[in-house]
């Protein structure tokens, strides 16, 4: 039901987002993750009509949304990525303003307010000023803030940045309800991996201002079908030792992170006697070893040669 | 945009307007202090610097020539023609020590013709309000001098008796003729002070709009059916309410609890501040269009805003600055236009129609300037 064809944005001549070209239908559930700097955000700017694209079109229904923002701002509910809340004010407060600015009054607001904060799990401290709440309790204002008037397509910017575990699984949780149970359409923005494949039916990698994949969980990891994860501890680091098994036959990447090294290869190379070899001449043992099945965190490091999180 | 403003008023867009007043007057209300501090800050300006209305300040003049006694008396007389400065004769080393240890801003050393200001500091309105004053007195005696020595024979008799009974009556001031209106500088120091303070206050609820860009609390309200021109306006006419109930309050403290000369006809003067406030809220407007963030304009703003009442010449006599740029861009703010009108009203009975070129002015200022102020922000987003 929306679509997005080749958009591009440039600030003062730099590229932020190129060439994108993303849907949405109706009830689905949809990830949108990358990097720090990857044009998430600008990308759901432009959907949600705040910023205009430099070239490219978007589409509600098939109707150009640019230059007629009106029919997509009615059923959309946006939780941006900042706490676009009044600190000063308590959620209630909070919420009866952003109710008010979309015409809902008395009895209505009153209802729908009590509905935003029981989604959230916040309805025993609505009385309570935002800025004495706790990062995860303001990140579930936001969220509430964004329910009002009971948008069909629901875009979400990273909504669990910074916050504990706790509040984290209960907005997982929150955005899974309404998604399953009203059947509200979700784009979720995330650099969390795990949060996307929990959560979302199909998912768009975004890199450097562009998609670079895109796909149910399922045809992602296709693409490492050919290729095995291996994962070895190590009795001690040698970068000597790294850049040999990088240049081993069918070895895609190495990465090592303390003593644990992971590489991908093709499958069915003579990965592991090639190893264990290199093992001895650069006397060092190998503690452990297995072989995984890839994640899409082995997708990203694929398809960038990085992990999305340093 | 016309079409926006009358939905504004229509049923349809009034909510939007409520709304923002509602939510800016709910973070008000938390924190009642900051407004009561604007006014308290107000009162406590007046009582300092414009030194209470009725009692008029004291000024030591002293000369130290051989004739002391004779010039003292002498200039004592011309002095006196000011009802909110006292000239008092005082032993020379007493006046010294009281300006040195700050018990008073400012004495006066009297020479024949001549005369040398003795001050802690040059800075005070106070200071060059009472120059301004003691140097119209020596240029008027030096000229009624000069005259006199270049053969008219009874020139100071012939001026009074002229001023006196003059053929039609002047609009200025005398000798120290009673016909003329009497100009009271505290009054004026007393507005002075208040827009001054009313400028800042105006100024940081304008500012609430970049506050708002910045948390997104604004790209909330630009995804609800709110029109652009309903937002700005819910901030403009908040900022313009409490600075309203600001500048009416102070004034009626001024009025009916401290007794001080504000002049008579207090809707009158309650009209042009209105126009002063709106016109001001546009300047801050603009210059909100010309910063990138609400730090930026906590750094600008209040080091341009002392500036305006000083090349307005609020601190001063009318008339003072006469250098042509200053008053070209004192010009350019409405806080001349509006000490212009408020003087008028005060001490010269101006009514509505003697002040309507000023409200117009000031009018004009705002709408320009709102108008570029808000362009130059909706371009600053792309
Ligand atoms: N208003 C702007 N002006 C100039 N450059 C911008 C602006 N907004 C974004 N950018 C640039 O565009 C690029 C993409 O930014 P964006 O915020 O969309 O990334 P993101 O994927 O949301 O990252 P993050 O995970 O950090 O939120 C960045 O290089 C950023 O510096
Ligand atoms: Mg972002």
């Amino acid at each position: 039901m929306l679509e997005t064809i080749n958009v591009s944005k440039s600030f003062k001549g730099k590229k932020a987002v190129q060439d994108v070209s993303l849907y949405l239908d109706n009830g689905e559930s949809v990830g949108l993750i990358g990097p720090n700097g990857a044009g998430k955000s600008t990308t759901i700017s432009m959907i949600s009509t705040l910023i205009k694209p430099t070239s490219g079109e978007i589409k509600l229904n098939g109707a150009n949304t640019i230059n007629k923002p009106e029919k997509i701002r009615k059923i959309l509910g946006v939780v941006p990525q900042e706490l676009a809340l009044y600190q000063e004010l308590s959620a209630y407060e909070n919420l009866k303003f952003f109710g008010s600015i979309y015409k809902m009054k008395g009895n209505d607001l009153e209802k729908r307010i009590q509905r935003a904060l029981e989604i959230v799990g916040l309805a025993d401290r609505q009385k309570d000023l935002v800025k004495t709440f706790s990062g995860g309790m303001k990140r579930r204002v936001n969220i509430a803030a964004a329910l009002l008037h009971r948008p069909q397509i629901l875009i979400l910017d990273e909504p669990t940045v910074g916050i504990d575990p706790q509040s984290r699984n209960h907005i997982l949780e929150t955005v899974r309800a309404l998604n399953e149970k009203d059947g509200t359409t979700i784009l979720y923005t995330s650099h969390y991996m795990e949060e996307v494949e929990q959560l979302c039916d199909r998912l768009y990698i975004m890199d450097y201002g562009e998609v670079i994949a895109a796909g149910t969980k399922a045809e992602l990891l296709s693409i490492l079908q050919a290729e095995d994860t291996v994962k070895a501890e190590l009795s001690k680091m040698d970068e000597a030792f790294i850049q040999q098994v990088k240049t081993i036959d069918g070895v895609r990447k190495a990465e090592a992170s303390h003593l644990q090294l992971k590489i991908i290869a093709k499958k069915g190379s003579n990965l592991i006697s090639e190893l264990v070899h290199l093992a001895d001449q650069h006397q060092l043992q190998i503690i452990n070893f297995h072989t995984e099945t890839p994640s899409l965190e082995d997708v990203f490091l694929h398809l960038t040669g990085r992990t999305l999180r340093d | 945009m016309y079409r926006d403003w009358l939905n504004l008023v229509s049923e349809k867009g009034e909510g939007i307007v409520k709304a923002v007043l509602w939510a800016q007057f709910a973070k008000d209300k938390r924190n009642p202090v900051v407004i009561l501090l604007y006014i308290a800050g107000c009162i406590l300006a007046a009582l300092l610097f414009a030194g209470g209305v009725q009692s008029p300040s004291v000024i030591a003049i002293f000369s130290e020539e051989e004739n002391a006694s004779e010039i003292e008396k002498k200039w004592e007389a011309l002095l006196n023609t000011d009802d909110s400065l006292q000239f008092v004769i005082v032993d020379p080393e007493e006046a010294r020590e009281n300006v040195r240890k700050g018990n008073a801003e400012v004495a006066v050393e009297l020479m024949q013709m001549d005369y040398r200001l003795i001050a802690a500091s040059e800075e005070l309105p106070s200071v060059s309000y009472v120059q301004q004053h003691v140097g119209i007195v020596f240029q008027q005696e030096a000229q009624i001098n000069a005259v006199e020595s270049s053969g008219g024979s009874n020139v100071r008799q012939e001026i009074e008796n002229y001023l006196e009974d003059a053929p039609f009556q002047l609009e200025a001031r005398g000798l120290d003729s009673e016909a003329v209106p009497q100009y009271n500088m505290s009054t004026q120091l007393l507005y002075a002070f208040t827009f001054l303070i009313s400028m800042f206050l105006l100024g940081f609820k304008v500012n609430n709009v970049t506050n708002d860009k910045v948390s997104g609390v604004w790209n909330r309200m630009i995804l609800s059916p709110v029109s652009k021109t309903g937002m700005y306006s819910g901030y403009i006419f908040y900022s313009f309410l409490i600075t309203m109930f600001q500048l009416v309050s102070v004034l009626i403290v001024f009025k009916y609890v401290m007794n001080y000369e504000i002049g008579d006809n207090l809707w009158l003067i309650i009209l042009i501040s209105a126009f002063f406030t709106f016109s001001m809220i546009s300047i801050a407007m603009l210059i909100t269009g010309f910063v990138k963030s609400p730090e930026q304009f906590y750094a600008i703003y209040p080091s341009v805003i002392p500036l305006v009442p000083l090349i307005s010449g609020a601190y001063m006599m009318p008339g003072t600055i006469t250098n042509s740029a200053l008053v070209f861009i004192a010009d350019l703010f409405p806080m001349a236009h509006a000490m212009e009108a408020i003087m008028s009203v005060v001490f010269y009975d101006a009514g509505l129609q003697d002040v309507m070129m000023s409200l117009m002015v000031m009018l004009l200022i705002g709408v320009v300037a709102m108008g570029i102020g808000i362009n130059l922000m909706e371009r600053r987003r792309g």
